[in-house]
């Protein structure tokens, strides 16, 4: 029985294991080929959507042109063609990569896309950051006073957290620590002084990399200052779902049967806790993350707008209320690559994490 | 259940884990103050705004934002002085009419742009007919329709070929958005030129020049010293023009010192919060903005297209209201004195402008009559109360329009004269109707093109005018025509009052108020005029 246990008849393990590969990269080409439809799905309602509810040339000198000079603009800017021929050019633009130039202010969307790009990249990365150093430990807190009133205290905590409207929590943020204390910078991404100065020196556009490249602690903290209050208000938002879902997965992964059987061999509960219990529950985490950074580019709209943090949130507020098409179109498609790519890479370490995910 | 409630261990993980979040986040947010005083430009003056800009370069613009980036870096050939109206040469050694269509421009030798080339004559020719050539959608080409061709005989002489004779408006467009001169040796000739190749190509011949451009994050000016031209030369070494999205964050920053000038555009409350704060001076000017109530001619009660339509009732309806409202009301209540009551079409601080409604409606000094109102509408027939539809954009003139336009309302029906249906709509769709004939009674707002009276007459009161009213008065079309080519100015004037008395009596719209200009500046800064220019000029600011 022993040695029927421990070596199975090769006739059944080869196949499985080809079954399993194979099952992976079929996974994975799904996974891929998903992106597709994905981004043009969403291309496709923004290109239509945002031309039902008017243009640029009207946007901008609707109340200082008379009829006829507006309407000649718009001919001349050619809004005024077949909606159809509109939508296949740009379409046959987006497969060649040429995201063109905003309407409004002439600068070429890639560059848009280049510069404020990166401004979202460093919020989403300060909120990660936060969301992970608040939400996990916490989570881990609550677990282990189940029930507990600290464990009460976190979970109401945790609501609030993920329930409060950003601009909301922001603008609180700002009036206690920027206003009444006057301990934070109101807005934006760093003082004018060192935006400017950083920008003379060249770098990569990330505030945080290029302070600590100059060497000049002043500039660093200035950009540590600024980010503080954003990446809270942004970052607590998962911190709150993260909190929750480390909780309930700690507490699930407590009661498994392999936790008992490690206890009746001996093993001490403060090592039980941390080597059995805790690494399982953050599995589902990396599952989450990817739906959390769609929630969190969305989230950066409003918290950009309220702390002028001038990055893709804050320029498609910007567009849209300009009407100007091809800027918003960009930036949505940009959006749509980043969420879809994102959850597919999470996907696939999910798969490779846990194998059930594949099946 | 097999989660233990109490061993030493667990609290221990739970203390440490809470303690290691505390931290880091504390460390996160300790110290206090920020660092903005960061002084890496040395002692420039850091001005802060919420407009924006569109394009760097003059042929691709035709808004506030790039024009205040504009007029700090490029030359104009005439201009004002600072607190006047008159225009005289800037860049240009002379500027006049040497013929009935021909308008004559003479250049001092020697100018030269930040990046050492020679500014011409030939610059200038090329400015004009690159502007009118790209006709940018987003430009201010139009702006140039009286413009026939325009010639540079030597290096030093331009001459400006007009389509009508002794056109007196041009001169004031030559001050402003298609005036502005550009390098020939790197601006585009057909197409608008990209914003860092400008900045780049050092092309600036202005009391500045930029050296350092963020687009709509941050502008660093650095006094231009082959600036040659009707201002001084600056007296700070250098401006950072700081943008915001949000006027609350605007306001904070010059608040907390972070930027010396806030100038467009602080709220009206904001203004009022900051005008008790002692660590912040307001600075007002007069202002070229204007707000008014526009009267569709053939869709306003009684109009023209109507079922029961009838002239003398439809005037009567329009003349109850400039009866009842009640301007010094809506300036203080609303606008905190920001803006204020506006009794013509020209307003005060341009040549011509006189009260024309004050003395012919309301109680004859400003204030409203609703026994006038009354007594108006009973004489011309009219059933009481008029159902009036009156629209207003709630995203476009700022967010105290549905304030403004409610107050308004309550006025018009306080003493059941009027039932007003108050509605409001989105900019662009607001834009498409009310020239559509959709609105009877509308909102509009007015910004100048040019510091010049003809700018408040001519778009609104000509046969085809930008309103689409249907307004139509002949004496008035003509009297417009007539003061836009009249040479003498004391002659121009009377044309200017006469036509806005006609306007008064026939009411195509109903002027509400006056925008003052109004600039926060930190305490320790002076030197910000705010004048009929219209125009924030950086170079007297200091600190």
């Amino acid at each position: 029985m022993t040695t029927d246990v421990a070596d199975p008849p090769a006739a059944l393990e080869a196949p499985r294991k080809r079954g399993g590969g194979g099952t992976l990269g079929r996974y994975i080409l799904i996974r891929f080929l998903l992106i597709f439809p994905t981004v043009f799905i969403l291309v496709t309602l923004v290109f239509f959507l945002i031309r039902m509810t008017g243009d640029p040339i009207t946007a901008a000198l609707g109340g200082r042109l008379p009829t006829d000079q507006l309407a000649e603009r718009i001919h001349e800017a050619g809004y005024d063609r077949n909606i159809f021929i509109q939508y296949f050019e740009y379409l046959g633009q987006i497969f060649t990569f040429n995201f063109g130039t905003t309407i409004t202010d002439k600068q070429p969307v890639v560059q848009v896309l280049a510069s404020y790009g990166l401004a979202t990249f460093e919020l989403v990365l300060y909120s990660l950051v936060v969301a992970f150093i608040v939400g996990i430990p916490l989570g881990m807190v609550a677990a282990a006073l189940r029930d507990r009133w600290p464990d009460a205290v976190l979970r109401i905590s945790a609501i609030l957290f993920y329930a409060t409207p950003v601009f909301f929590s922001g603008l609180v943020a700002k009036l206690v620590f920027s206003v009444w204390l006057g301990w934070l910078p109101v807005s934006g991404r760093a003082g004018v002084r060192t935006e400017i100065a950083l920008g003379r020196d060249g770098g990569t556009g990330i505030y945080l990399i290029d302070a600590i490249a100059s060497g000049n602690p002043a500039y660093v903290w200035d950009v540590v200052s600024h980010a503080i209050l954003p990446a809270l208000t942004l970052g607590l938002l998962t911190a709150g779902i993260f909190l929750r879902l480390v909780r309930t997965n700690v507490i699930g992964t407590y009661n498994m049967p392999y936790i008992d059987a490690a206890r009746s061999r001996g093993v001490r509960e403060s090592r039980l806790v941390r080597t059995h219990a805790y690494k399982p529950a953050l599995i589902p985490i990396i599952t989450v993350i990817g739906l959390q950074i769609a929630l969190m580019l969305g989230g950066a709209v409003l918290t950009e707008t309220t702390f002028e943090w001038k990055g893709l949130g804050f320029q498609l507020a910007a567009y849209l209320s300009a009407r100007d098409f091809v800027a918003v179109q960009g930036i949505v498609a940009m959006i749509a690559i980043i969420v879809a790519v994102t959850n597919f890479i999470v996907d696939i370490i999910a798969a490779f994490i846990d194998p059930r995910v594949r099946y | 259940m097999a989660l233990h409630h109490s061993t030493r261990g667990r609290l221990g993980l739970a203390a440490t884990a809470l303690g290691v979040s505390t931290l880091l986040l504390a460390g996160c947010a300790g110290g206090t103050g920020n660092t903005d005083n960061t002084d890496a430009t040395g002692e420039s003056i850091i001005v802060g705004t919420t407009d924006k800009v569109t394009t760097l370069d003059p042929a691709g613009s035709y808004d506030n934002g790039s024009l205040a980036v504009q007029t700090q870096v490029f030359p104009y050939l005439v201009n004002t002085n600072y607190n006047d109206t008159e225009v005289v040469p800037d860049l240009a050694e002379s500027a006049e009419f040497t013929a009935p269509n021909e308008y004559t421009v003479t250049l001092p030798a020697g100018l030269k742009w930040s990046n050492g080339h020679d500014l011409t004559s030939s610059d200038v020719k090329f400015s004009f007919d690159r502007n009118i050539a790209i006709a940018d959608p987003n430009g201010a080409s139009s702006l140039l329709y009286n413009l026939d061709s325009v010639e540079a005989p030597d290096d030093t002489t331009v001459v400006f070929h007009l389509k009508t004779d002794n056109d007196q408006v041009f001169p004031f467009i030559l001050t402003s958005f298609p005036g502005a001169i550009v390098d020939e040796e790197v601006f585009s000739a057909d197409a608008v030129t990209p914003d860092q190749d400008i900045v780049d190509g050092d092309a600036f011949g202005g009391p500045y020049k930029i050296t350092s451009w963020d687009f709509n994050k941050s502008v660093e000016f650095t006094p231009n010293e082959n600036y040659k031209g009707l201002l001084d030369a600056p007296v700070n070494s250098g401006v950072i023009l700081s943008y915001f999205a949000e006027s609350s964050n605007l306001k904070l920053a010059v608040q907390q010192g972070d930027v010396d000038v806030a100038y467009r555009s602080l709220s009206a409350t904001d203004v009022e919060d900051l005008s008790g704060n002692d660590a912040v001076k307001v600075v007002d000017g007069p202002g070229g903005e204007i707000r008014y109530i526009v009267f569709n001619f053939n869709t306003q009660p009684y109009g023209a297209t109507t079922a029961d339509a009838d002239a003398a009732k439809a005037l009567a309806v329009r003349q109850a209201v400039a009866d009842l409202v009640d301007r010094e009301a809506i300036s203080d209540q609303v606008y905190k004195g920001t803006y204020t009551p506006l009794y013509s079409y020209v307003p005060e601080g341009f040549s011509g402008a006189i009260d024309a409604l004050k003395g012919l409606y309301g109680d004859g000094d400003g204030g409203p009559d609703a026994e006038k109102a009354k007594a108006t509408l009973e004489a011309a027939g009219v059933t009481t109360p008029v159902e009036l539809s009156l629209q207003y954009s709630p995203d476009h003139y700022g967010p105290s329009s549905g304030d403004e336009y409610a107050l308004v309302k309550d006025q018009l029906e306080k003493d059941g004269l009027f039932t007003v249906n108050l509605q409001s709509t989105e900019w662009v769709q607001y834009s498409k109707d009310r020239t559509a004939d959709v609105y009877p009674a509308y909102q509009l707002g007015w910004f100048p093109d040019y510091s010049d009276a003809d700018n408040y007459l001519t778009p609104f009161f000509l046969k085809d005018n930008f309103l689409g009213n249907h307004y139509d008065n002949s004496e008035v079309n003509d009297l417009i025509l007539e003061q836009a080519v009249e040479p003498d100015a004391d002659a121009r004037k009377a044309d200017i009052e006469k036509i806005q008395e006609l306007v008064a009596a026939d009411l195509s719209t109903v002027p509400l108020l006056q925008g003052a200009q109004v600039a926060v500046t930190g305490a320790d800064v002076s030197g910000v005029i705010l004048d009929a220019s219209f125009k924030l000029r950086f170079a007297p600011i200091t600190k």
